[in-house]
């Protein structure tokens, strides 16, 4: 694969340089022999001979780019691309074997998906559902990041803690959501509540570990260097912190988002929880996926997209080859 | 009285009891001197409290019976006095998240350096080392000699008066750790700071030191021999037969006092 890759790589280099030339031409001679490079390196002379006689035509190289991109796309994300073609085709095959009413097929829960997006309620509903989860995930953030430094910090804090911690994660979320929807009432307030408590223990523990893990010996270099107090947390802490919060974000992004679902699905009257439990009461499982299909999108794009783009921003330093 | 560079004046350190476990009495009545500029080695059995000492020196422990001073002023002042110490430990200690350079930049900072020298300084060092070509890589990158080596670099950027170093070419292969070694007494020919090495390694010792001091078997580990080698001669080589039948002796008087201490 890697050698079939850089020479479609090369090929387009040499491609980029003789516009004017059969464009199949280099393409083909790289694939065949993988002897585009010795051909790339020649080319410069030619290239400028090209431009300086007739200047390119805009639209013919402006298609080839696009086709160049995608190539370069297929080939960099063939993997991906498979196992995204063969989740939907999994879903074909049950829906083959099941009754339509209770898997319909992915291009008619799309088709139902298209036209509910033309109204305006599944959007009111999207953007109830998103703010309830971002109040949700940002309560139950900074309580964990309280709770887990101090327990990752302090022994006191931890033997103190722990108890909480671990009641709380073995209380079924249910009864949790149950018991806020009493005391504070059927209202929003309760429903962020109620999606951000069973968040919290699970949160909590990753990021009491994660203080925990940070490397002592490195603390103390920085003190044999003489580094202030500021310096240490600024400078060896924080570093190792980052990629526990970044991975504490994300993991915690995609729990209160199904908290917040249950909670609409349990004591609210709109959201997408509440429209999914709508449609299932009506036996209508098109209008259940499609509903799941569109915020399944919205967080994929704001996990994959932001926060892997943060991350890999933060994190340039490791090494990306590590592989058992 | 001559000018000494690191003094221990009946240093006891004990570790409290801590949960079943009794206390631990690491070192006892550890007394000795340096000269600046001096090379002396620490040389004594695993877990005779060799680190232990060094932690004490750097700062890094407080809790001692006994004085610990560097350039005559105690530990506990160093940091005022402006007397630079430097320490390499058993591994790099690098952080992972910046370059070389970046990781040699803290040391600096820490220091206080003003940023305008740290190129400079930056420069000389990883050019003693042969890292030069490597200050922007990530420690990750390199293999563990010149992560070593990256970390000797550190040290020496702050043109250190003291130099404390914790066994620190004893997790390296054989043939690297000579390297090291040579490179060390090479940079350290143009620093001339006081270094204080700590190793169980006795021909590492006296390849390396103006003088050797032999500590015993814990617990309650004390200095019991010394060793000049003031009469070997600078730049010391590996295939000097003189080296070799010193060092043979250094073990002799090694196993001599450790040996009476397991009779006992």
């Amino acid at each position: 694969m890697p050698t079939a890759n850089t020479a479609i790589k090369t090929a387009i280099v040499a491609r980029d340089r003789e516009p004017m030339l059969s464009p199949a031409g280099p393409v083909l001679s790289a694939l065949a022999g993988g002897g585009g490079n010795a051909k790339a390196t020649t080319t410069p002379a030619s290239t400028t001979a090209a431009f300086t006689t007739a200047p390119p035509r805009v639209t013919s190289t402006d298609l080839s780019r696009f086709k160049q991109s995608l190539e370069i796309f297929l080939t960099e994300n063939a993997i991906t691309l498979l196992s995204v073609l063969s989740l939907v085709g999994l879903w074909y095959l049950a829906a083959t074997v099941l009754p339509p009413s209770i898997m319909p097929a992915p291009h008619v829960v799309a088709d139902i998906l298209w036209t509910q997006m033309q109204t305006e309620q599944i959007w009111s509903d999207v953007s109830i559902t998103g703010g309830r989860i971002a109040a949700a995930f940002s309560i139950a953030m900074v309580v964990s990041l309280i709770v887990g430094f101090a327990m990752g910090i302090s022994k006191v804090a931890e033997r103190f803690l722990d108890v909480w911690v671990v009641c709380l994660l073995t209380m079924p979320s249910l009864v949790m959501i149950l018991t806020i929807y009493m005391i504070v009432g059927l209202n929003d307030r309760a429903a962020v509540i109620g999606a951000a408590v069973p968040v919290i223990p699970i949160l909590t523990i990753n990021i009491w570990q994660g203080v925990k893990g940070v490397d002592y010996k490195l603390i103390d270099m920085a003190k044999a260097y003489h580094a202030t107090r500021g310096q240490i947390i600024r400078s060896i802490i924080a570093p190792q912190i980052a990629p526990i919060m970044v991975a504490s974000a994300r993991f915690g992004l995609g729990l209160a988002w199904k908290m917040v679902l249950f909670v609409e699905l349990l004591g609210r009257s709109d959201g997408i929880g509440y429209r999914i439990e709508f449609y299932y009461q009506m036996f209508n499982m098109g209008a259940v996926l499609a509903h799941a299909l569109l915020f399944l999108f919205i967080m994929l794009f704001i996990e994959v997209v932001l926060l892997g783009m943060l991350e890999r921003r933060l994190f340039r330093w490791r090494p990306t080859q590590r592989r058992l | 009285m001559a000018v000494t560079s690191l003094n221990l004046t009946n240093v006891t350190k004990v570790f409290p009891r801590k949960g079943r476990s009794a206390e631990w009495r690491a070192v006892e009545n550890a007394t000795f001197s340096t000269r600046p500029g001096e090379f002396v080695c620490i040389l004594g059995p695993s877990g005779c409290g060799k680190s232990t000492l060094l932690n004490i020196l750097s700062g890094l422990d407080e809790q001692y019976e006994g004085e610990a001073s560097i350039f005559g002023k105690p530990v506990s002042q160093q940091v005022e006095s402006g007397v630079r110490v430097a320490y390499i430990f058993q591994e790099p200690r690098l952080m992972p998240w910046r370059t070389v350079r970046s990781n040699i930049e803290f040391a600096l900072k820490t220091s206080g350096f003003v940023q305008s020298e740290w190129a400079g300084r930056i420069d000389r060092v990883l050019s003693l080392v042969e890292l030069s070509k490597f200050a922007d890589f990530y420690p990750l990158q390199l293999s563990g000699g010149m992560q070593q080596r990256a970390a000797i670099a550190r040290a020496f950027s702050i043109e250190p008066e003291v130099l404390l170093m914790d066994e620190p070419f004893s997790a390296l292969d054989e043939l690297t750790a000579r390297r090291l070694r040579q490179q060390l007494l090479m940079i350290w020919g143009e620093f001339r700071s006081t270094v204080l090495f700590v190793t169980h390694n006795a021909f590492e010792a006296t390849f390396l030191s103006d003088r050797i001091l032999m500590m015993t078997r814990g617990p309650a580990a004390r200095f019991c021999d010394e060793v000049d080698l003031s009469d070997l001669q600078r730049p010391r080589s590996y295939e000097d037969v003189r080296i070799f039948e010193t060092s043979r002796n250094v073990v002799q008087r090694l196993i001599g006092h450790i040996g009476n201490l397991d009779e006992r």
